[in-house]
């Protein structure tokens, strides 16, 4: 910052009989301050731009993974097979006289399939989705399907989470940050989820939801008389995503809290002695005084939370493996089947971008500045 | 003002020198895997950092050509690690056989490493391993699909002495395990599909003999589960088999197809066969067991989770490999002496097909023992070693003398009796398809899968993987 400053300041005042003095000063010093800076950029080249630049660079050939074959540069062609959309108007089954085949028991059109109307050169489009308007029906083609609802599956996971773990998290800090007998004990027990391994409480989760009645939930669900104790959580498609969220709260609620704890404990007791004797009540303390002083800490502890979400790779690596992917463990999975070094390098600057867009909006929104 | 653009610039010079030094040294490590240096990749410009970056990459792409090595002399001590499977007793076998093989080379201190158990995240490891070319794995557990995929990473066996014993196993699999004329992997183990029964069952509801159609099976694993559930076990299932999308999903759906007359997804002369009514048929049928005599949550069960339900008492029939046979008759098993195997059931007009599996062991070209590590391998794979495996834990033999050998028979009586299943197993397509096959599994076992969970009807799945499959390896299409 000094380096930057002295400069700035100086050159104000052009063309002084001192400027070449101060000049030479400032130059010296400047050039003591790259000196100094040198370590830091090359911890961050070495640790951040490197790897980075080599996954972009990748991104841009058709290199296969672990193999001697011969790469090429394919601009980005990786890119828009991955993210390719297309919307195609599906027109209804017609029969020989040209009437519109109507389902005899239902009294619904019909509908070819989807594959007769999605293009196929130069790239094949998959059916993502159909859906109906203004009584015509369309078919979302995608030539990834399977990437586009790995972003959703993704996006959705990020938010549900980040807000049950931030309002639950918040509830557990208030708790132990009030006075009462075996806090201490109960700040570390808070902890416990946090601090095992994400493969071993995955697992554990694994067997709790597990598709028979040797699974907690299951065997929960059925004393509950909801259910007769066979529900498959993980690979039924409905069930997929909250079982997904629900180990994540479990696990990351904690460190919220404690993020959030450490906040609560910069506020001044006095604040709410002043509140006390204002004649304020706990609830209207909460709203003017605990969460404006929390805003800082907790814009922190959401941009913590929410990038290291859109990242998530373990938890569905693990407990979902092939049967639906987050981005990062698509990204994996297309790495490991086809040794698709390329394509999935893509895909792992897709995240990157959506990382990026997240935290931008983050520091604009909640005023992350240090000015 | 000046000043901070010429950072600006500075900055943007040292990162775009870093990209090109980066991509350099990154695009191309593995094109001359012998003896070439990459000391002409000099840096392109002069910045201190580049400098520092290069020194940090260098290291992987400098470790020195396995090939070349010394073999480890008498005295020396090494460290071999071998990368083997742990499904059921796996592990605790290939430990036993490393202390065996410790003992009577004391110098060499033998690592068993754990992978996964799951053949893509396994696959994921070992490309790890290979891409850094790392020598920190000398012995590889592979499997029968991937000799084809893998083999630039394999040193030849028959370099190494395997020549000698490669004809005492069977023919097919040294055939697969051979990749222009190299043999990347010595056979370990082979596998096929089975269809386990419980004999006291199948007596208690008056039948005398297993399916030997899938509708047959159908019928029988109904009847039995609601007879079982009426006197009580709200548990019980008619049929466990393998449904999660993964390779062990491959294998199942090419038997149900296979039996059925549908061919092997792609023929061996390389021709995509997939889309055909007998295979379409016989998937629309299999998904029709979801939640009827299979569980639900079967569409999420590798081999293991099948081995659960069926060794607790819980199933009729199961589909499984051979390792589950002598797990079966474990102490810790509540089906001892109740279930017996026999051939996987056929599709109406088919005959009964079981899919090939089986593992070898693999040398790493990256190994900094290779002469060692193959001498391992092949004591690994030895008929002594086979043998002891085949008694305790039902692993097949891939040496044709120990069917033939009693006590292995006594231990695995169906060695016997279903020599012909081994022998005849169906190969899954990865020869033909090779250096492809794993994307041509991914795609087929997704389509299947999505037929299994109810997403779409076998017709759709088999018309969009036939388009996918023809876009991937430019195949014709034609008819089984």
């Amino acid at each position: 910052m000094s380096a930057e400053s002295v400069p700035i300041n100086h050159e104000q005042e052009p063309a002084s009989p001192k400027r070449r003095g101060i000049s030479d000063l400032a130059k010296r010093e400047e050039r003591l301050a790259y000196v100094l800076l040198i370590p830091t950029l090359i911890i961050l080249f070495v640790i951040a731009f490197y790897p980075l630049g080599s996954v972009f660079y990748n991104s841009l050939s058709d290199r296969r993974f672990a193999s001697g074959q011969e790469s090429h540069f394919i601009g980005l062609a990786n890119y828009s097979n991955l993210l390719s959309l297309k919307i195609v108007e599906l027109q209804p089954e017609v029969d020989d006289t040209g009437q519109v085949v109507v389902d005899p028991d239902t009294g619904e059109i019909d509908y070819p399939p989807a594959v007769s109307v999605l293009p196929r050169e130069p790239r094949r489009y998959r059916e993502l989705a159909q859906f109906g308007l203004l009584g015509n029906r369309y078919v979302i083609g995608a030539t990834d399907p399977e990437f586009v609802r790995a972003i959703y599956d993704t996006v959705a996971f990020t938010v549900i989470t980040v807000a049950l773990e931030t309002v639950l998290g918040l509830g557990i800090a208030l708790v132990v940050n009030s006075k009462f007998k075996g806090r201490g004990m109960m700040r570390v027990v808070m902890l416990v989820p946090w601090a095992i391994p994400t493969a071993v409480s995955s697992r554990m989760w694994e067997w709790m939801f597990k598709d028979t009645r040797a699974g907690f939930f299951n065997i929960l669900f059925q004393d509950l008389g909801l259910s007769n104790g066979q529900i498959p959580f993980l690979v039924d498609q409905a069930w997929q995503l909250p079982a997904m969220i629900a180990i994540d709260v479990w696990k990351t609620t904690p460190f919220m809290a404690l993020l959030l704890l450490a906040g609560l404990q910069l506020i001044p007791s006095d604040l709410y002695e002043a509140a006390d004797v204002d004649g304020a009540g706990k609830l209207r303390q909460f709203w003017s005084v605990t969460l404006p002083l929390l805003r800082p800490t907790l814009a922190v502890a959401l941009v913590f939370r929410t990038l290291d979400a859109i990242r998530v790779f373990d938890l569905f690596q693990i407990v979902l493996q092939q049967k639906r992917y987050s981005m990062a463990s698509f990204a994996y999975y297309r790495l490991i089947d086809g040794q698709l070094m390329g394509y999935s390098s893509a895909a792992s600057v897709v995240i990157f971008v959506i990382i990026f867009v997240f935290a931008i909006l983050y520091i604009r929104m909640l005023g992350v500045r240090n000015d | 003002m000046l000043n901070r653009k010429k950072l600006t610039l500075l900055g943007l010079l040292v990162i775009l020198a870093l990209l090109f030094a980066a991509c350099g040294g990154d695009a191309e490590p593995t094109e001359a895997p012998v003896g070439e240096e990459p000391v002409d990749e000099e840096p392109v410009v002069e910045e201190e950092p580049t400098e520092e970056m290069m020194e940090e990459e260098e290291p992987p792409a400098e470790e020195e050509p396995a090939g070349e090595e010394e073999p480890a002399g008498e005295g020396e001590e090494i460290t071999l690690r071998v990368l083997a499977g742990n499904v059921g007793q796996e592990l605790a076998l290939t430990q036993a056989a490393a202390e065996r093989y410790m003992e009577a080379n004391p110098n060499v201190t033998v690592e068993v490493v754990d992978t996964p158990d799951f053949v893509q995240d396994r696959l994921g490891v070992y490309l790890q391993l290979f891409e850094a070319q790392s020598p920190e794995g000398d012995v590889f557990q592979i499997d029968v699909i991937w000799p084809g995929d893998l083999a630039e990473h394999f040193v030849d066996l028959n370099e190494y002495g395997a020549a000698e014993v490669a004809g005492d196993h069977f023919d097919a699999i040294i055939e697969n395990n051979t990749v222009d004329g190299a043999l990347v992997g010595i056979p370990w183990f082979t596998d096929a599909g089975l269809l386990y029964y419980r004999t006291d069952l199948l007596e208690k509801y008056g039948f005398d003999a297993p399916p030997a159609t899938w509708t047959e099976l159908e019928e029988m694993a109904a009847t039995i589960q609601e007879g079982e559930r009426e006197e009580g076990n709200q548990d019980f299932w008619g049929f466990v088999w393998q449904g999660n999308a993964y390779e062990g999903l491959t294998c199942d759906a090419l038997e149900w197809v296979s039996s059925n007359g549908g061919g092997t997804i792609v023929s061996p002369d390389g021709v995509i066969t997939i889309n055909n009514e007998a295979a379409i048929e016989i998937v629309d049928q299999a998904a029709g067991w979801v939640d009827t005599i299979s569980p639900p949550g079967v569409t999420g069960y590798g081999e293991e989770d099948a081995r659960a339900v069926w060794q607790a008492g819980n199933a009729a029939f199961m589909r499984n490999w051979p390792y589950a046979y002598s797990l079966g008759q474990a102490e810790d098993s509540a089906i001892v002496d109740m279930f017996d195997v026999s051939p996987l059931p056929a599709g109406e007009g088919g005959s009964p097909a079981a899919t090939l599996g089986g593992w070898q062991l693999a040398v790493s070209r990256y190994s900094e023992h290779p002469e060692q590590a193959a001498d391992l391998a092949l004591f690994m794979a030895s008929a002594e070693e086979q043998k002891i495996r085949a008694i305790e834990g039902s692993f097949n033999p891939t040496i044709e003398s120990l069917y033939q050998d009693e006590e292995v028979l006594a231990a695995a009586p169906f060695f016997g009796s279903l020599f012909d299943v081994f022998t005849n197993a169906v190969a899954r397509p990865s020869t033909v398809t090779a250096p492809q096959y794993n994307e041509t599994s991914t795609l087929f076992f997704n389509a299947v899968h999505s037929v299994l969970i109810g997403d779409m009807d076998a017709e759709a799945a088999f018309a969009g993987l036939e388009l996918d499959l023809e876009d991937l390896l430019g195949f014709e299409t034609g008819a089984p």
